[in-house]
């Protein structure tokens, strides 16, 4: 398994994580009727959902960063 | 929980399976159907979660019982029930001149095109000052209360603009030179320091 391959997946695994939790967040700030229920979910739940999301974006760049001797042979 | 926050609820948790199968076998992400699953379990649908929820959470701030639910506005939802047409609130909220579920969104929310994201501004900071802060003994509004609050809806009615008083003052009401609630006119509005000694109204269930 090559390098590149080993850290998307670990990436992949934090953010499904991190989306996880936020939705998670989100469920309970949604179910809780309080004015810090808004608090909650704009500060928490958006936050941490939104790294999932950045995580996710990042874990790309290993798809599209080409891998050390990749490139073309001389 | 009402509207549509089922609905919402049902896309979250069709989310999280989602993510989570991710989560359980990243390996999925291999093939060109793997990586569009991840793309729509880890970018699209928690964007769209984050979307509706938000909007849940405005349109549920709009609601009566969501601002009597903070303790501090706990005696200006009592007032909406004070059995005295004198009390300007009362006798709106008890006659449905405003939407009841939405009474207090009513009069007090800014109609102006940033309004709604102003009043979340001030929502969240009037959050501050009761948690963090020290929360005054007297609320009041910055500013005082606007006049266009009122002209929203009585402006162009018959009754308001047939009334010889509001004819001759038209002109300062508008510019809101002179204020509805406070020039010795209407002037009973939620009246928190009487409520100790006024009758109530049970509305019959």
């Amino acid at each position: 398994m090559k390098l590149s391959e080993i850290g998307m997946r670990r990436l992949l695994r934090v953010s499904s994580a991190l989306v996880v939790a936020g939705l998670c967040v989100e469920i309970i700030s949604l179910l809780w009727f309080h004015p810090l229920a808004f608090v909650l979910f704009v500060f928490v739940a958006v936050s941490i959902i939104a790294a999932g999301v950045v995580v996710f974006l990042a874990s790309l760049l290993f798809v599209i960063t080409p891998s050390p001797g990749s490139g073309p042979r001389t | 929980m009402f509207g549509a926050t089922p609905l919402l609820i049902a896309l979250i948790f069709v989310t999280m399976v989602l993510a989570v199968w991710v989560l359980v076998r990243p390996s999925v992400t291999i093939g060109a159907g793997g990586k569009i699953l991840a793309f729509i379990a880890l970018f699209v649908l928690p964007a769209l979660c984050v979307t509706a929820g938000m909007s849940a959470h405005i349109q549920r701030s709009e609601q009566t019982r969501f601002c009597i639910s903070c303790h501090a506005m706990q005696p200006f939802g009592r007032s909406l029930y004070v059995d005295n047409q004198n009390y300007l609130p009362a006798a709106h909220f008890q006659n449905h001149r405003v939407p009841a579920d939405q009474a207090c969104y009513a009069c007090h929310a800014d109609y102006t095109i940033y309004g709604p994201l102003k009043d979340k501004l001030a929502g969240l900071k009037r959050i501050y000052v009761q948690y963090l802060s020290t929360p005054p003994a007297h609320i009041t509004i910055p500013g005082g209360y606007n006049n266009h609050q009122c002209l929203r809806c009585h402006a162009g009615a018959r009754n308001f603009e047939s009334n010889p008083i509001h004819q001759a003052i038209m002109s300062s009401l508008v510019s809101n030179q002179m204020s509805c609630i406070t020039s010795g006119c209407h002037d009973t509005v939620h009246g928190i320091d009487t409520l100790s000694h006024v009758k109530f109204w049970s509305p019959t269930p």
